[in-house]
């Protein structure tokens, strides 16, 4: 190692120790913090340790095989739409077109991978891209939310994959690698969580799971150490979904045209394929998705992969929980099925969108009850979820909801906010005092009659939204004015200075 | 039995009272452009005389009705600043009272439109980290909105708390 590179290395770790301003820092602290630096240094900038093949300048590239993947899927078509011509060995006008743009595409791809660069440097990724317009972004390392690993079905069969990158108020795009080789994207998304843990000054947002706290000091760039918590098997994924509202509603619809069509309908069949159609490829999509899902304990957080064609995994940083919310739909009630879901702060709806499949948020699309209870004790630094006392709405609220009233509760408890509501899918919402960001009480003009009010807790964007609907209006006043002592007091030890 | 939207403490504190005057030149504006086009629709297009006699009966109705319920809205916000949260209350037949603690404030919007200037008032806003917090002071004279937003900024930073 070369003494400039030594000095680089030091001054990167220095900055770190600067930014985290701590103002007892020991001596073990600032060697470690320099070592582990000095590790990410090695491993980011010189892949091969060998002093022969030391690069000048301290980028990386994307994999040589990336415009090859990105255009994978167009490569396919094109050869798919002609092949007859290619075959006949003489290409049409529409072919030369085809292949114009084919080759104008080839010389794009590889420009724009020659273009791009990524490294480290210090608290940033820095990542430079662009073949006419040339744009350098720097990517903050302290303030990323997750750092996701996709592999798109193409990427999957070259053994590449897309690092994806949660910045604070910033889209999906803004923080994307795409592709790289899977061990790299394994190795800078170790880096970049170590480097934001050690950033931010917290050891590890693990040290809520199970995990002995011992166990926390990985060295980054290592595959850290894991500890599988849960996993869904394939028999239990296919029945679940076969139990839901879509699946009996294609059977449902099956019967009906099955029979119409018995006595004589034909036209019933044809009219009723495309509903058919749709909720099979949404059932079909939901298993793919969340295919060999498993969650496992990681020293970044917790790990949770899935996918049949595209493999998904992504890192959920406990420390950012916000709440929790376990879904029990009517027939999974019987066999004691529940789902879990949380909210993360910064991992907005917006990914759920994406695919039919599980949101970013789900933690575990289907499991037993008392596993889903468990986890979640997991997540709420062990306080049961179902140990919430939660009331029902009273009886006069029949006037305002006449039947959700009777599947409604909502309940504090020292640690948790908790609502429960509807009977299709039983949702119960829990939220920890310290995460509550404001509360909110309404109140229409029936219920003021009535004497009810509705006591809102707001959440950051997630699926967890506590509500208590349609209570006595001073017991709702009773219980915003308690709930905001406690979420202060819940919420002082966390401040940061 | 504590009263619903009953003030935490102290009184509420008013908006100004030039927020109603403010809604209501929109309300006449509204009302006028709606008389014209009927004015409009008799004069060149022939509509019947009753069918538009009609109608300006009805606008007239909404503009007094929209008068008076403009002016029960205005009186109707009042807010509260407390040593840890902020509560905000508002509304007539739909009610909504809102608190937000200073820590968990993530940035405050003052905003002045033209008409708001010609007014000389202006409504914060407070941003969690929670869009559902709808945490709004509409018609604050200018001064006391800038105050409020120093304030509040000044607070917020003191007692900020991570997610």
């Amino acid at each position: 190692m070369s003494d400039a590179r030594e000095r680089e290395a030091s001054e990167a770790s220095e900055a770190v120790e600067l930014r985290v301003n701590d103002p007892g820092v020991s001596d073990a602290r600032e060697r470690e913090a320099s070592e582990a630096s000095e590790a990410v240094e090695l491993r980011v900038n010189d892949p091969g340790v060998s002093d022969a093949r030391e690069r000048e300048r301290p980028y990386r590239r994307l994999s040589p095989l990336t415009p090859l993947a990105r255009s994978g899927i167009v490569l396919f078509a094109a050869v798919a739409a002609t092949w007859r011509e290619l075959l006949r060995g003489d290409l049409g006008p529409f072919g030369l077109v085809l292949l114009a743009l084919l080759v104008a595409g080839a010389v794009y791809g590889v420009a724009s991978w020659v273009r791009t660069k990524y490294w480290v440097e210090s608290d940033e990724l820095r990542v430079d891209t662009g073949v006419i317009a040339r744009q350098s972004r720097r990517i903050r390392i302290d303030r990323l939310q997750g750092v996701d690993i996709v592999q798109p079905l193409v990427a999957r069969l070259f053994g590449l994959a897309e690092l994806r990158m949660d910045v604070a108020g910033g889209g999906r795009r803004e923080g994307s690698l795409a592709f790289l080789k899977l061990s790299d994207a394994r190795e800078l998304q170790q880096v970049l969580l170590a480097r934001r843990d050690s950033a931010r000054g917290s050891p590890s947002p693990s040290a809520d799971g199970p995990a002995e706290p011992g166990e926390v000091a990985t060295t980054p760039g290592q595959q850290a150490p894991e500890r599988l918590l849960a996993q869904v098997p394939l028999s239990l994924l296919v029945s679940s979904t076969l139990l839901t509202t879509e699946a009996l509603a294609l059977a449902v619809i099956l019967l009906l045209a099955v029979v119409s069509a018995g006595f004589g309908f034909l036209e019933a069949l044809t009219a009723a394929l495309p509903a058919i159609g749709g909720l099979a490829v949404v059932l079909v999509r939901k298993v793919v998705a969340s295919y060999g899902f498993t969650v496992a304990d990681t020293a970044n957080g917790l790990q949770v992969r899935r996918g049949l064609f595209e493999l998904s995994s992504q890192t959920i940083a406990l420390s950012r929980l916000q709440g929790v919310v376990v879904s029990e739909p009517l027939l999974w009630r019987a066999l004691g099925w529940a789902r879990l879901d949380v909210s993360i702060a910064g991992y907005a709806e917006a990914s759920s969108g994406e695919d039919a499949g599980p949101a970013a948020s789900t933690l575990l699309p289907v499991g037993d009850r008392r596993l889903v209870t468990w986890l979640a004790r997991q997540l709420l630094d062990g306080v049961d979820p179902d140990a919430t006392p939660m009331t029902r709405p009273p009886d006069r609220a029949r006037w305002v909801s006449p039947v959700g009233r009777h599947f409604a509760a909502a309940g504090t408890s020292a640690d948790l906010l908790a609502s429960r509501q509807g009977w299709f899918v039983r949702r119960t919402h829990l939220v920890p005092h310290a995460r509550v960001q404001s509360l909110r009480l309404t109140q229409g003009p029936l219920q003021r009659r009535l004497g009810l009010a509705d006591l809102h807790v707001d959440s950051p964007p997630g699926p967890a939204h506590v509500r208590a609907s349609d209570r006595w209006s001073a017991e709702a006043r009773d219980l915003l004015e308690r709930e905001i002592v406690a979420s202060a007091r819940a919420r002082r030890p966390q401040r940061i200075g | 039995m504590p009263e619903l939207f009953a003030p935490p403490g102290t009184e509420w504190q008013p908006v100004s009272p030039r927020l109603a005057a403010l809604r209501r030149v929109i309300l006449a504006v509204v009302a006028g452009l709606a008389l014209v086009t009927l004015g409009v629709l008799w004069w060149l297009l022939e509509v019947p005389g009753w069918l538009v006699g009609l109608g300006v009966a009805g606008v007239l109705t909404a503009a007094v009705v929209g008068w008076l319920a403009l002016g029960r809205n205005a009186r109707s916000w009042g807010y509260c600043e407390r040593d840890e949260d902020l509560y905000i209350k508002h509304g007539v037949t739909f009610r909504e009272l809102v608190v937000v603690p200073y820590g968990r404030m993530q940035y405050v919007d003052v905003h002045t439109g033209p008409l708001e200037q010609a007014f000389g008032v202006a409504s914060v806003h407070l941003h969690t980290a929670s869009p559902g917090t709808s945490a709004r002071i509409p018609g604050l004279p200018r001064e006391e909105a800038a105050r409020l937003r120093d304030k509040l900024t000044s607070l917020g930073e003191a007692q900020a708390a991570g997610l």
